[in-house]
């Protein structure tokens, strides 16, 4: 692992019809310096082809308020992806 | 930012039957005199299918935060007394109620306004989510992608 001092540990959660498609909830995980949650997204797309599809309809949330997509993260910062919602 | 919870306001997220009595009941106080509220419950079709029943999920933390800043802007926009959201989570049947509102004022119109503000911006903001079971397998519910911002304003440095 590299030095602590260049990574930033961030949580990530996975809801509605994502948590399907990347079929996990939740985990955490180390990021180089800098990552943005655009490049967060683009590590799961990645690994998950399906869900880049989904980029266009998908909002997300840093420390559960509404983020955009070039928020630097911090170490500790909880992010979610986030389908349309579809509560009431 | 967690929005300050108004000490009369009552906003939850619950997993048993939500009975609207009880909680119109609670909401009545001498210096009011309208409660409007809202009782949304499961239909049992859907897109002209047969709905056998729904399930609720949420992002629970960030559900509550939301929940909590629509009763502070309630209070903000209209002049109200007390904000009522209770949400189900979880397995629903057809006919129980998955939301309730309740808003008290001492004059209707603004508790028809800020009720009708409520459910409105609940459908449009809160992170839940709502999987429709049929004969023939479940989808997510066609949703509303909440607004967020576009960039982060860069003037504050990082503290």
């Amino acid at each position: 692992m590299p030095p602590v001092s260049q990574t930033v540990r961030v949580k990530v959660l996975f809801f509605g019809r994502l948590k399907d498609v990347v079929r996990q909830s939740e985990e955490s995980l180390y990021l180089s310096d800098a990552s943005t949650i655009e490049q967060l997204f683009a590590l799961y797309a990645g690994r998950i082809p399906e869900l880049a599809k989904y980029r266009s309809s998908v909002v997300a949330s840093r420390n559960q308020e509404f983020a955009a997509w070039d928020t630097l993260l911090r170490t500790g910062d909880e992010v979610a992806f986030l389908p349309p919602v579809s509560g009431g | 930012m967690t929005a300050p919870l108004d000490h009369n306001d009552v906003i939850e997220l619950v997993r048993e039957p939500i009975d609207p009595l009880p909680l119109v009941r609670h909401l009545r106080a001498p210096e009011d005199g309208a409660i409007v509220t809202f009782d949304g419950f499961v239909r049992n079709q859907s897109h002209d299918r047969a709905t056998l029943y729904l399930d609720y999920e949420a992002y629970e933390s960030m559900a509550l935060g939301k929940m909590r800043e629509i009763a502070a802007e309630l209070h903000e926009k209209y002049p109200i007394d007390r904000v009522l959201i209770v949400h189900r989570l979880g397995r629903l049947e057809i006919g129980e109620t998955s939301v309730f509102i309740a808003v008290s004022a001492p004059h209707r119109a603004a508790a028809f306004d800020a009720c009708r503000f409520a459910i409105d911006t609940l459908k449009r903001t809160v992170p839940i989510w709502k999987k429709e079971y049929f004969e023939d397998g479940a989808v997510w519910a066609d949703g509303e992608l909440p607004p967020a911002p576009l960039a982060t304003p860069r003037a504050k440095p990082a503290s």
